[in-house]
């Protein structure tokens, strides 16, 4: 009886080892991909393990590709142009690319895998892109729901951006979120200082990023930033500079008069910020004095619904009308649009816009509607 | 218990902080078909479709979404529109992203108030999923139906 | 069954003797990956695959392990472990190749290990007493008939999605109406030859 038994698990005991001998040997072989090389627009090559995504190989490379989603498949920022060594379209990659970029090749970084020596091409000032440890030293109330963070950087110690850009913040765990998120905030310091970045963040509604900066994160804390980022900065031209923000769209627009008068660009400017009270307004002084330092800038602040208290002299209503009677009056044939603020305020002012003959490759706004 | 690729998926995106703060399942310990099933019955109940109260819910949204953030006074309502930047994808892993955009809506009529966003509508019409209870975007489908007006 | 051809075996387990319209094996992934004709030509390449060295394996593990030790009553647990790597191993080669099929099979690469049309295979290997010749080829047959039948089925609905069909038929319930008369459209083809 013993030995019946004995020799009953024994032998399943044989085939399931054997089984499994065949199994890691075929592991070892079949799933490892080695070290494979990467060519990046034909001049630098990387040496990587196999494996994993092209975007959490090329980071773990320090090459940044955009992502907002964190390689969910959804948001389509990390596309990249793989010209060797893939496989196939993949059906997650499908919806998301139109038929001119399946073309030209063009793939999503966070669904193709490393799994040979590639060849791929990314635009030349990704390479820019840095991962930056930073320490707070500042938090200011701006508003109600608006702070400034001033992040000094220590490593490396020196940022290189166009005036309008942003970066990307990565939060650290907090509370119950177990996990870093990364979101993208415009830069409001000016490009020409190069050792620290200031941030405008408002308060997002059970936002993940904003709260922890406006509730968790305190001064001296180090944080790490992603960037410089972003094809919105100041177009060449001679006309007219209109700039629209809401918000903490103020952040990039500071950064562009900064460089304007910085750099004694002679155009004129005017910037209208939208606001629904008194309490929203912020910056004020600051835009005054630029107003003085700046030859030919006109600062318009308008509420849509100031208080009785507010004692509001200026303009009133939505944004968009001051927009509209300015336009109305001025010469806009070769003026350039620059708008910041929440997608809808942007949507409206770019309809006011086209309306007054300026045309859609003379409006600019940041990413990130 | 092995997930398929879909239920792995929700279950990552449904945590704290993988697309919102607080997640979407709240206290609730009930297996995240069992909340879609139990809301259906209930919406069965009050004879509403979810596409009927999402587009309700859609409706409101672009009422405020016009005034920028202003107080919009709307027959017996009282909204507020809120669209911050940045976008959302759906934690059901559909590859479509969602914009963030907050509504806080008041029956006067009622004294009520509700508040949801945009990827509530979402998942609301395309998923029936009204997220657990005590997630801050939970949405009572009896109070939704009451304060949007539906029951009449 | 010494005297059968394998090549009778063969042709019989495609088309007498089905092992999906015939027997009713392997119905969940028939019915849950149908949907599209890439995916099920995939799929029903896996199934032949899994089937063809399965049935090897298993007649090698039965014949010169469990029966020489007397140990047939494990049969089902020795079957289901061969399966099992087999598919795990199918899995790798899968990845490797070809990310897309991987993709779209999805979960259902991994169910084959429990597709009961393998272990159906392996069974019937036994109680009909084939040897190994007939056993590999009536493994490969029933796969080819399974990715037979699949195909068919995939081919058919494809063109229901153009169709009015009653809401409360939709999907799955259709499928199963299809597969019945699909069945009785391949008892046309017993009078051929008959196996057991």
């Amino acid at each position: 009886m013993i030995t019946k038994i004995l020799i009953a698990t024994l032998s399943m005991a044989g085939i399931s080892g054997l089984l499994a001998i065949i199994l890691v040997i075929a592991e070892r072989y079949l799933a490892n991909y080695g070290e494979c090389k990467i060519t990046i627009n034909n001049q630098k090559d990387l040496i990587v393990k196999g494996g994993s995504t092209l975007l959490s190989t090329l980071n773990s490379q320090k090459i940044f590709l955009p992502s907002a989603c964190g390689g969910r498949g959804t948001c389509a920022y990390c596309k990249c142009k793989v010209i060797d060594g893939v496989g196939p379209l993949l059906p997650t990659e499908e919806p998301l690319l139109n038929k001119q970029e399946i073309e030209n090749q063009i793939r999503l970084a966070c669904q193709v895998k490393v799994k040979q020596d590639m060849l791929i091409e990314i635009p030349e000032e990704l390479f820019n892109i840095k991962e930056f440890e930073t320490r707070v030293t500042l938090i200011q109330d701006l508003t109600h729901d608006i702070k400034l963070v001033r992040l000094q950087l220590i490593e490396p110690y020196e940022i290189f951006f166009k005036a309008g850009q942003y970066v990307q913040l990565i939060t650290a765990p907090y509370a119950g979120v177990k996990e870093s998120v990364s979101r993208a905030y415009s830069v409001a310091s000016a490009s020409h200082e190069h050792d620290h970045v200031d941030l405008m963040i408002r308060l997002v509604p059970e936002g993940i990023c904003t709260t922890w900066v406006h509730n968790y994160l305190n001064e001296n804390e180090r944080v790490k930033i992603i960037g410089p980022m972003g094809d919105f900065y100041l177009r060449d031209g001679e006309g007219e500079i209109i700039m629209v923000a809401g918000g903490s769209g103020m952040a990039p627009i500071v950064s562009l008069l900064e460089k304007i008068s910085k750099e004694d660009i002679e155009r004129k400017v005017t910037y209208f910020f939208g606001a629904v009270r008194k309490k929203d307004l912020f910056y004020i002084d600051e835009m005054r004095n630029l107003e003085n330092e700046i030859g030919n800038f006109t600062f318009i602040p308008a509420l849509s619904a100031p208080e009785p208290e507010d004692n509001w002299d200026g303009e009133t209503g939505l944004i968009t009308e001051p927009l509209d009677r300015y336009l109305s009056r001025s010469d806009n044939a070769t003026s350039q649009a620059y708008l910041c603020g929440s997608p809808g305020m942007i949507n409206a002012c770019i309809n006011v816009f086209v309306k007054h003959g300026i045309t859609r490759d003379r409006i600019f706004n940041d990413p990130f509607a | 218990m092995k997930l398929t690729p879909k239920e792995q998926i929700i279950e990552k995106n449904f945590k704290l902080g993988a697309i919102t703060k607080d997640g979407f399942m709240g206290d609730d310990v009930r297996h995240v078909h069992d909340i879609i099933q139990h809301d259906a019955m209930t919406l069965e109940k009050l004879g509403i479709s979810s596409g009927e109260l999402a587009a309700r819910m859609q409706f409101f949204i672009d009422l405020g979404k016009e005034a920028i953030e202003n107080i919009v006074d709307w027959n017996e309502y009282t909204i507020q529109v809120i669209w911050s930047r940045g976008m959302l994808p759906c934690p059901f892993g559909e590859p479509r992203l969602h914009h963030k955009i907050f509504i806080e809506l008041r029956n006067n009529k009622l004294n009520k108030s509700i508040r949801y966003t945009q990827l509530n509508v979402h998942l609301i019409r395309e998923h029936g999923f009204f997220e657990g209870k005590g997630s801050p975007f939970r949405l009572e489908p009896e109070e939704l139906v009451e304060v949007l007006s539906l029951d009449q | 069954m010494e005297g059968l051809s394998p090549w009778v075996i063969f042709f019989a387990s495609i088309f007498t003797g089905n092992i999906l319209l015939v027997y009713f094996l392997g119905m969940c992934s028939f019915l849950s990956v149908s949907k599209q004709v890439k995916t099920s030509l995939g799929l029903g390449l896996a199934v032949v695959f899994v089937l063809t060295i399965t049935s090897a394996l298993n007649y090698i593990v039965y014949y010169y392990i469990l029966e020489p030790l007397n140990i047939e009553y494990l049969r089902y647990i020795a079957f289901i472990i061969v399966i099992a790597s087999v598919v795990q191993l199918l899995e790798m080669i899968i990845e490797r190749i070809s990310e897309t099929l991987y993709i779209n099979l999805g979960i259902f690469l991994p169910l084959i290990t429990v597709n009961c049309a393998i272990l159906g295979v392996s069974l019937f290997m036994v109680i009909r007493k084939y040897t190994f010749i007939q056993s590999v080829l009536f493994g490969a047959g029933s796969g080819i008939g399974w990715m037979l039948a699949i195909l068919a089925m995939a081919g058919i609905r494809a063109r229901l999605n153009e169709q009015k069909i009653p809401p409360a038929l939709r999907g799955p319930g259709i499928a199963l109406i299809i597969s019945g008369i699909m069945a009785m459209a391949f008892i046309g083809f017993s009078g051929i030859v008959q196996i057991q």
